[in-house]
């Protein structure tokens, strides 16, 4: 049995286990209970890095997201068609200039301190994450076009905007947005990062550094976003560990010891699915797809001839197929295949070392020297790659090594070289590489305004910059600022696809994969589900079947 | 640091016993102070703004204001060689700072943590004690064959990288067999994988040594004397000769203990085990410079701790290095 969020991949793993599983029975469970169980304890094993802060306004990353999905909620949420839909918020409208959003909240909700939820608590929540002294990076972006914030009512707020902001409904739909206890807040970021306190269906009540977090249900909980299903929370308690080794992780899953676990990498998905005690949750994350961000502000791929003759040699698709055991498909898009407006051009991207030997000849890379890499006035064909180890699983470093191989047959001279997380982005803020892979999560295609919109070259004081590509084309600029302003469904669309092919045409990017993201769990746990938000798993809904 | 000759025939000469706590007491200054600076410049050589650290890691989208905000604030403004002697000036107070990705004193996060880490050296320091005993004792004993596989057994122990014990262990123990959690956490239960994991390879090492000192002893004259009076030989062994095995082993028991520190990085992130090990590998990652160096420093004085002690049991085990020779 496969919960899953996208159709092909479930074939591709039902695929693989079919030419595994030749003993095994169709994996039907067996008896159990229909109707959900209260109570128990639930162990999730994360192989994310601890936060440091369990308040995701504070900096604002994905370990913070998975686990404060259990005891943050955000104004609105978003169904499995990235449509806006209602959670802490009831309704909202638009102004018709677009400078101004009405949100109504729920007259019903109180924190778990007993704060009630009211129109105040918004606006200390956004005061909040766009306060410097937060440090909040995630979140901040979210907000940034709101310039104050009115309390209408005690229920009814207002968000100013410096500019109409198509993607504010996706970007509050974001846990780094979250709206906590005002009282909570105002006992200083020290406090609120140990013990933040939400409207959601688990409460934190315990962090053992290192070790674990405790979670414990929220008795009155009531506020669940409008596509939920069920009457949860039904879980007594979640214990959260801290398990970095994969193999570790998978063992403790596989002997019971907990019950869910995430990250699991390609083999480990592979020996699950011939085991009947398990099952798969596979939500790729919403942004941008993992793809290789090919360096376009300086030689050799200033020169899109060059960058297609890399995109031509590299193969990428026999890489996944061997490396990820059909537990990925080949994207060939800017954009997750959960994004509702991502476009894809396969077409471009088809292996063909003829035509990338062609380019390149054309391109002046005529002369080979001794090792067969390219040269041109004495320059050789090198590109400087550097890849962070935090960021890219063992299986995806080996697909930059295949692809090292396949490059070199036709000239190139891919240096990969592995770093920890602060000398790479030392290293991208020094402009030293060609190509890099970067991942980047945001709810809704305005991703793409960050990642190539040339305002994004420029960087932040930090020495960040989200424009690896460097793509700087006003005709791109333009239509990425339209899109972002623009309500209109069908003109939104439009705007997007026109930009994704421009990037796409252009060669500044060789895509992937999506995101991975998978998690597997013991099959006796029930209602587990992906929020189509930045698509971490919710417990609100789950149960122990045993 | 200090490495007890092993050979029965060194005599040495001794200093009283305040010269002595004296030469010990600025032998840990000098440790202290070497790691301090040591580690300071090799976190600011590596690439990486501490300022970043300090304000949501890196990639960190912070404002230049926040960043010049936080550089004044923890003195990152001033000339490195300032910095450096302010930081040697608080160490000298007591004061350790705030770690700057967890934003608590570091004497805090340390002392939750620390406690973990020891039991885990303590105790895979007592089972590689017992181990390299056993083997050692057993092969003396045993003849030729035995003493072959014994030293066998301790070349492939002493080869054994952790990570990959860690993981085997876990798939014989935990995957195949379910006696043991894979998971440490703080159950005693999930302390036995990590320390046999850490103990194999130690065992091994100080196996070699102790087998090669008790060979040597078992044909000294004295192994022959107390024979002659009728000792059987596991008498031989138990009263006579395991102290000359021994002594070698004591020695390098420092030695090891900064071995078992090392190792436990390796093994508090396999087993997901908190402890200081697993706090240094994030603490560096994260460029978190008082973190890292407040952890340096009490894994240094630890080590030189032991290594005291290893020499007050020298002593004690050796009465040769009890003889006071004024120099």
């Amino acid at each position: 049995m496969l919960l899953h969020a996208r159709h092909t991949l479930a074939l591709a793993i039902l695929g693989v286990s079919a030419l595994t599983l030749t003993a095994c029975a169709p994996a039907e469970t067996s008896g159990g209970s229909a109707s959900p169980i209260d109570g128990g304890t639930l162990t999730y094993a994360s192989g994310d890095a601890e936060p440091t802060c369990l308040d995701p306004h504070v900096g604002g990353n994905y370990p913070q997201a998975l686990v404060a999905t259990q005891y943050l909620e955000s104004l609105v949420s978003l169904d499995d068609s990235g449509t806006p839909i209602p959670w802490l918020a009831e309704s909202w409208t638009e102004a018709e200039d677009g400078l101004s959003w009405e949100f109504t909240l729920r007259d019903d909700v109180e924190f778990t301190d007993g704060t009630p939820l009211n129109s105040a608590a918004v606006a200390a929540n956004i005061a909040h994450v766009q306060d410097p002294a937060t440090g909040s990076s995630t979140g901040y972006l979210a907000v940034g076009k709101v310039t104050s914030v009115d309390e209408v009512s005690d229920t009814v707020v207002r968000l100013n905007l410096s500019s109409p902001d198509s993607a504010l409904l996706e970007s509050l739909s974001q846990t780094w947005v979250a709206i906590q206890s005002p009282t909570a807040l105002e006992r200083g970021d020290e406090v609120n990062c140990e013990s933040p306190v939400g409207t959601g269906p688990f409460v934190v009540t315990a962090w053992d550094r290192q070790n674990s977090i405790t979670l414990d249900r929220n008795e009155n909980y009531n506020s669940a976003p409008a596509d939920a299903e069920g009457d949860g929370p039904y879980l007594d308690q979640i214990v959260w560990r801290f398990v970095p080794d994969s193999a570790t992780r998978y063992a403790a899953l596989a002997s019971g010891e907990v019950d869910v676990i995430d990250n699991a990498q390609p083999d480990t998905l592979v020996a699950a699915a011939k085991d009947d005690a398990l099952d798969e949750l596979d939500a790729p994350r919403p942004g941008a797809s993992n793809r290789l961000e090919l360096n376009s502000g300086k030689a050799p791929f200033d020169d899109i001839r060059v960058r297609e003759a890399f995109a031509r040699s590299a193969a990428v698709n026999d890489g996944i197929e061997s490396l990820f055991f059909g537990t990925a498909d080949r994207s060939y898009s800017a954009l997750s295949s959960v994004e509702a407006l991502g476009i894809s051009d396969e077409d471009l991207f088809t292996f063909d070392a003829d035509k990338a030997n062609e380019l390149l000849d054309d391109a002046g890379w005529t002369e080979r020297d001794a090792n067969g890499i390219r040269t041109k006035n004495g320059e050789t064909l090198s590109l400087a790659f550097p890849v962070s180890t935090n960021q890219s699983i063992p299986a995806e470093q080996s697909l930059f090594e295949q692809i090292q191989a396949t490059t070199k047959e036709v000239g190139f001279d891919v240096e990969l070289e592995p770093m920890d997380l602060s000398s790479w982005y030392a290293a991208l803020a020094a402009d030293d590489y060609d190509l890099v892979s970067a991942p980047y999560t945001k709810v809704g295609p305005d991703v793409l305004r960050i990642l190539y919109h040339s305002d994004g070259i420029t960087p932040a004081p930090s020495g960040y910059f989200a424009n690896h590509a460097k793509s700087n084309l006003p005709e791109l600029d333009e239509l990425l600022t339209q899109a972002s302003q623009v309500t209109d469904v069908a003109e939104r669309t439009q705007l997007y696809a026109d930009a994704q092919q421009i990037v796409l045409d252009g060669y500044y990017i060789v895509p992937l994969f999506d995101q991975q993201n998978h998690y597997l769990f013991r099959s006796d746990v029930k209602g587990l589900r992906a929020l189509p938000t930045v698509y971490t798993p919710t417990f609100a809904e789950a149960w122990l079947d045993r | 640091m200090t490495f007890v000759a092993a050979s029965p025939t060194t005599t040495r000469p001794r200093a009283s016993a305040t010269q002595w706590v004296a030469a010990r007491l600025g032998g840990l200054v000098v440790v202290l102070w070497a790691a301090a600076t040591l580690t300071f410049f090799a976190l600011r050589l590596i690439p990486g703004d501490p300022a970043e650290a300090l304000l949501g890691g890196p990639g960190s989208q912070a404002s230049e204001e926040a960043l010049d905000t936080a550089r004044r604030e923890f003195g990152l403004d001033q000339p490195l060689l300032i910095q450096y002697l302010s930081q040697l000036g608080r160490y000298i107070t007591l004061d350790f700072g705030t770690s700057y990705s967890l934003k608590q004193p570091v004497t805090s996060v340390i002392g939750e943590q620390i406690g973990g880490t020891l039991v885990l050296a303590a105790l895979a320091l007592a089972l590689a004690w017992a181990l390299a005993l056993g083997v050692a004792v057993w092969s003396a004993q045993s003849g030729r064959v035995a003493a072959a596989l014994g030293s066998a057994l301790e070349v492939v122990a002493v080869a054994l990288p952790h990570f990959w014990l860690a993981s085997s262990l876990v798939l014989l123990f935990s995957t195949t067999l379910g006696w043991l959690p894979p998971l440490s956490g703080r159950s005693p239960a999930g302390l036995i994988l990590p320390v046999v994991t850490l103990a194999i390879p130690l065992a091994g090492f100080l196996g070699q040594v102790m087998r090669e000192s008790l060979l040597n002893a078992m044909s000294s004259p004295f192994v022959l004397s107390a024979r002659t009076r009728g000792e059987t030989s596991a008498g031989v062994i138990w009263r006579h000769a395991l102290r000359h095995a021994a002594l070698p082993a004591i020695g390098l028991s420092g030695w090891a203990f900064g071995n078992l520190v090392s190792g436990a990085v390796v093994v508090e992130t396999i087993f997901a085990r908190p402890g200081l090990g697993r706090t240094l590998l994030t603490a560096v990652q994260a460029r978190d410079v008082p973190l890292v160096t407040g952890i340096v420093l009490v894994v240094a004085l630890a080590y030189s701790v032991v290594t005291t002690l290893t020499d007050v049991l020298d002593r004690a085990a050796d009465p040769r290095l009890r003889t006071e020779v004024q120099a």
